[in-house]
């Protein structure tokens, strides 16, 4: 068993409907029933599950689509306001092929959610899971400082090599995304039991762990049967030594002070 | 027919390296960011998967292996071996054997092109260990007469891609060829990571329990067990939790001292050795088509 902390970030991907929307288009006449999963997430969704975080005392860092921070400015506000982290998810849950625009798209994000926070966004993630070294290269024009798109490796690495000096990588990892289980209607005890597999596993290795939960009823963790699950499993990582919670700004400043690993 | 199904062929049994009833290979195929490259999308974001094998996977394999103190066979396309040759003299200096698997991974039929591909891979690896590759398994699957004919006039001896048997045999043609190659198959559908982290996403304690199952009547059969995992992210078996059960599996069969873990192409001398041994019966099965 590896020795040292075991640096673990627990990420929420604000998804309501700008998921639906770009799935089904954006007439809102048809946002009814199975066209209308993502309202889950502002109409009670969100308020459950970062409701949940404040309980136990749980700080995230929260990536928000622009389009959502625009529809629910209050309720962003309010999350920032508890001490989560506000990072950027794209605009409205496009793909990054480096089709015309993306560039607009990424500035105007940032434009919103550093006019709604008072702050500049330091951390994106791809929207869809899509992006490209042209996008990383204009978030690092923009002045981020993170990426949390990749799911390649089992600590943090600089993105040099990837088109974006100064920036670094704080890679997912792809089993401990709710939605990659929900979505494919997993039942409770299979994801607490894969879940606890593969952060047992890395917890004896101590490597950096992220998980990333959706506050959707659908594909997410939102409902109260999945936050039980999800409170019984943080339990446990929260009974274990050794295991220290950060977000991910934290996580940049461990990697500055020389406490978690960086890939070079 | 009651001929047929009185054969006993399902109980077939043969001679092993180490004197044990049962052989086994643990198969690493790397499979690194080529298979995205080879279906041209970026490695970046959910499709970055394939980094995960040459940064922590291989490397977590190696470790394995010395632990258990077994030799593995890598297959590792030729891309793969471009972008990450130290890796590649690192898995030959611990012992391993290198195996050619697609240039980018060519999960496709690649037609008349395909002779030139297998070359180019061939010639990749070649300088790096120092002599060519002896075997080959398919990125996908896809395997044809060409395919055959080609590996054998690369001075191939075995290829692991067959799905039609459970025992090492002597391949069936091409008829133009004197030298026929080894068949060592791989069961994709039950001895395989990805069936079980891609397809039906059951956690690794399960595969564990399902591969233990598979050794067992394997070993009451006293047959050949052909493990492949890949080093991966997503589909494959990179991950702490993914390695810990190989490292169950191995050490429960290396328990039961009915097993030898040997290189694939250490069982294909074997199998050269003893070619009668491992003939079948290509009338009897009737395979049908014009080769033979
Ligand atoms: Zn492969």
């Amino acid at each position: 068993m590896a020795e040292g902390t075991c640096f673990v970030t627990f990420t929420v991907n604000l998804q309501g409907m700008s998921v639906d929307r770009a799935l089904h288009g954006d007439n809102p006449a048809k946002h009814f029933g199975g066209k209308a999963h993502g309202r889950y997430m502002a109409s009670i969704g969100a308020e459950r599950m970062y409701g949940f975080f404040r309980s136990e005392g749980l700080k995230t860092t929260t990536f928000v689509p622009g389009w959502e921070a625009e529809q629910h400015p209050e309720l962003v506000r309010a999350i920032a306001a508890e001490g989560h982290e506000i990072a950027a998810h794209g605009y409205a849950h496009e793909d990054y092929t480096n089709a015309a625009g993306e560039a607009d798209l990424l500035a105007k994000t940032h434009g919103i959610l550093t006019d709604l926070t008072g702050a500049a966004p330091r951390g994106w993630r791809a929207p869809t899971g899509l992006l490209e070294h042209e996008t990383l290269a204009a978030l690092a024009g923009l002045g981020y400082a993170y990426d949390a798109s990749n799911q390649d490796d089992d600590f943090p690495y600089r993105l040099e090599a990837d088109g974006a000096p100064g920036m670094i990588e704080l890679p997912q990892t792809e089993i401990l995304i709710d939605a990659e289980l929900y979505s494919r209607r997993a039942t409770h005890s299979k994801l607490r039991k894969w879940w606890r597999e593969e952060f047992m596993a890395a917890y004896e290795e101590r490597i950096y762990v992220q998980f990333t939960l959706t506050p959707r009823a659908d594909f997410g963790s939102a409902r109260a049967s999945r936050l039980a699950v999800l409170k019984d499993f943080l339990d446990e990582i929260r009974a274990l030594p050794d295991v220290r919670i950060v977000t991910c700004a934290e996580a940049l400043g461990c990697i500055e002070d020389g406490t978690l690993f960086c890939r070079a | 027919m009651s001929g047929r199904l009185d054969s006993g062929i399902t109980t077939r049994t043969h001679e092993w390296p180490g004197g044990k009833r049962c052989v086994a290979v643990l198969t690493v195929d790397f499979d690194g960011d080529c298979r995205e490259v080879g279906r041209k999308e970026t490695p970046l974001g959910k499709n970055s998967h394939g980094r995960y094998s040459a940064k922590c996977g291989v490397p977590r394999y190696l470790d394995l292996c010395d632990e258990l103190g077994i030799k593995a066979t890598y297959f590792v396309p030729g891309y793969d071996a471009e972008k990450h040759p130290d890796l590649v003299r690192e898995i030959i200096a611990r012992g391993h054997e290198i195996a050619a698997h697609g240039y980018v991974h060519e999960g496709w039929d690649p037609g008349e092109q395909e002779p030139a591909l297998l070359k180019k891979s061939h010639d990749i690896l070649t300088p790096l260990m120092g002599k060519p590759p002896r075997g080959w398994r398919s990125p996908g699957g896809s395997k044809t007469e060409v395919t055959m004919r080609t590996l054998i006039d690369l001075g191939y001896v075995y290829d692991s891609s067959e799905k039609d048997y459970d025992l090492p045999f002597t391949a069936h043609g091409p008829a133009d060829r004197e030298n026929k190659l080894i068949t060592l198959p791989n069961n994709v559908s039950s001895l395989d990571d990805y069936p079980f982290y891609r397809v039906s996403y059951t956690p690794p304690s399960e595969v564990l329990a399902h591969w233990k199952e598979e050794w067992e009547a394997i070993r009451a059969e006293n047959g050949f067990f052909d493990l492949t995992v890949h080093p991966r992210v997503g589909y494959g078996s990179g991950s702490p939790a993914r390695v810990g059960i190989i490292r169950d599996l191995v050490k429960h069969m290396q328990d039961s001292g009915d097993v030898t873990f040997v290189t694939l192409e250490e069982l294909a001398d074997w199998c050269i050795a003893r070619r009668d041994a491992f003939a079948r019966d290509w009338e009897q099965e009737n395979i049908g088509g014009t080769h033979g």
